[in-house]
């Protein structure tokens, strides 16, 4: 019992990391409407500018959070400018060439710079743990965690209040219509790809310490986010955390109780993505 | 404010639906747009908005050419479009529709704009909180008119408000627009109905195959032989 519940926290805090990065990916997804394979590498930037400020600078990366939002949000808007916005009105399928082109492109340079060794960032409180009861909960996971979820309601509160965050959504839900109400969708598209990238990228930051920086680790991600909201229901947002939470409590089920479970926990997002497919061809016909 | 067309002409493809139309709307007068199916009357709307681009021919707003701005710059300088088939944000509700209305085009005046919409419309005060994918036809109408109001337009162009309402719902939507026009709106008003839009307006146009071939005094149309056989079916 008391293993199951152990279980059940370290899938529950994953979970956090996991919105957050699938957030990102739905953002572009239903108000752009961009495809992005890539999204996970503005995860690996994220993680690469933490290990790079760490390992060089001796910056703790609590710090590095607000840099690699920065950074991420400046890369994700000029990949929009430069790469996204020219294929906007291409067929969809010459779009995900482009972001899956770019997500090769962007993990070989990584390759070619930092090499294949996976790179941890270990701040002093990195082996952290909290003591609750019987339950042991790692300092970071938790901190991580919490931050996930600080960061989402931030960017509800965003959707729901401010003009901008309104305007995001109107674009998402007819883009006509907002034209006509003096919202030019141009620079609403700059700047939702801009946060979409930049939630990944501070995600980043906390895989760097609570797994590793590598030039595959965002890539991963990537798959995993795609599984979310296609449970989640495209364009779905409030659906994300659910749905990450189904992904992660599988995630360590799996890791715990199947045997040799650490090694297919990795391939548990295909079984999501399966089962959500085949429910929602189900429920449709 | 005075919105002038001059000469406009433009289509889709290389389909051209409007052939040289002149046409003019004063700031607080009603102006009444009326043709058959396919004469191009949401054309012409759309192409005044910018929603699609003019061939050949000029579109001012108080002088001003607006050639080249997009619908965004346009609706900035205080033309508004209630367009075709409402285009309301479905999954937003009522209020959050509202304040979009107002939030890029007036700023600030907010307030202001909810009293005059819930005043014109009190159906949408109570259905505030709902969302507007879920509000009947003419609700929706309602809103999507009370969003162009938001944000404080000078000169509003309405594309069919009638469309799918009952006759009476019809009737209250069209004299909620004459309200509006009082204010000092001026209003150019496509519609189906006849009848009931030559009751409201002042003066109208009558568009055939991309062209206007008649215009004048409501009431002067209304009395037109042809008006009468083609549209009143008298």
């Amino acid at each position: 019992m008391e293993l199951l519940l152990q279980t059940f926290l370290n899938g529950v805090l994953m979970a956090g990391v996991y919105a957050l990065v699938a957030t990102g990916l739905a953002l572009s997804l239903g108000v752009v409407g961009i495809v992005n394979f890539a999204h996970g590498e503005f995860l690996m930037l994220g993680a690469y500018l933490s290990y790079l400020l760490f390992a060089f600078c001796g910056v703790d990366p609590l710090l590095s959070l607000g840099l690699a939002f920065l950074a991420a949000f400046l890369v994700g808007g000029l990949t929009y400018r430069g790469l996204i916005r020219p294929v906007l009105r291409a067929p969809e399928l010459n779009q995900m060439l482009l972001t899956f082109g770019l997500s090769v492109f962007l993990q070989n340079l990584a390759l070619l710079l930092f090499g294949a060794d996976t790179r941890v960032v270990a701040p002093p409180y990195q082996a952290a743990t909290l003591a609750l009861g019987p339950f042991f909960l790692g300092a970071v996971p938790l901190g991580a965690f919490l931050l996930s979820l600080a960061l989402l309601l931030a960017l509800h509160a965003f959707l729901t209040r401010a003009p901008l965050g309104l305007a995001m959504r109107a674009v998402a839900q007819n883009r006509l219509a907002s034209g006509l109400l003096g919202i030019e969708a141009e620079g609403v598209y700059l700047l939702t790809f801009g946060l979409s990238a930049a939630l990944a990228g501070v995600a980043g930051v906390m895989l760097s310490v609570m797994l590793y920086a590598s030039p595959t680790v965002g890539f991963l991600f990537t798959l995993k986010s795609f599984a979310i909201v296609a449970l989640a229901g495209l364009g779905n947002l409030k659906g994300v955390l659910p749905a990450a939470l189904v992904l992660a409590l599988a995630e360590a089920l799996v890791s715990t109780y199947v045997p040799g479970g650490g090694g297919l926990v990795e391939a548990v997002f295909f079984l999501v993505l399966f089962l959500a497919l085949v429910g929602r061809a189900w429920r449709g016909a | 404010m005075r919105l002038e067309v001059q000469a406009l002409e433009t289509g889709y493809g290389k389909a051209q639906v409007l052939f040289g139309v002149d046409l003019g709307v004063e700031a607080g007068e009603l102006v009444a747009l009326l043709g058959a199916n396919g004469a191009g009357k949401t054309t012409l709307l759309r192409a005044l908005s910018g929603l699609l681009r003019p061939w050949k021919g000029r579109v001012l707003l108080d002088g001003q050419d607006l050639k080249g701005l997009s619908p965004a710059r346009r609706a900035r300088l205080g033309l508004g479009h209630v367009p075709e088939g409402r285009q309301l944000f479905p999954l937003m509700t009522v209020e959050e529709n509202l304040r979009l209305g107002a939030a890029f085009l007036a700023p600030g005046r907010e307030k202001e704009g909810y009293e005059r919409v819930y005043a014109l419309f009190p159906r949408l005060a109570e259905r505030r909180r709902q969302l507007a994918g879920t509000l009947s036809g003419g609700e929706q109408q309602m809103l999507a008119i009370g969003r162009a109001l938001m944000g404080f337009p000078r000169i509003l162009l309405v594309d069919e408000p009638s469309l799918g309402l009952s006759p009476r719902l019809a009737e209250e939507v069209l004299l909620a627009l004459k309200e509006v026009a009082r204010g000092g709106v001026g209003v150019l008003l496509v519609e189906q109905n006849v009848a009931l839009s030559l009751e409201v307006a002042e003066r109208g146009y009558v568009l055939e195959h991309g062209r206007v071939v008649l215009e004048g005094p409501a009431q002067a149309l209304a009395q037109d032989p042809r008006v009468r056989e083609a549209y009143l079916s008298l």
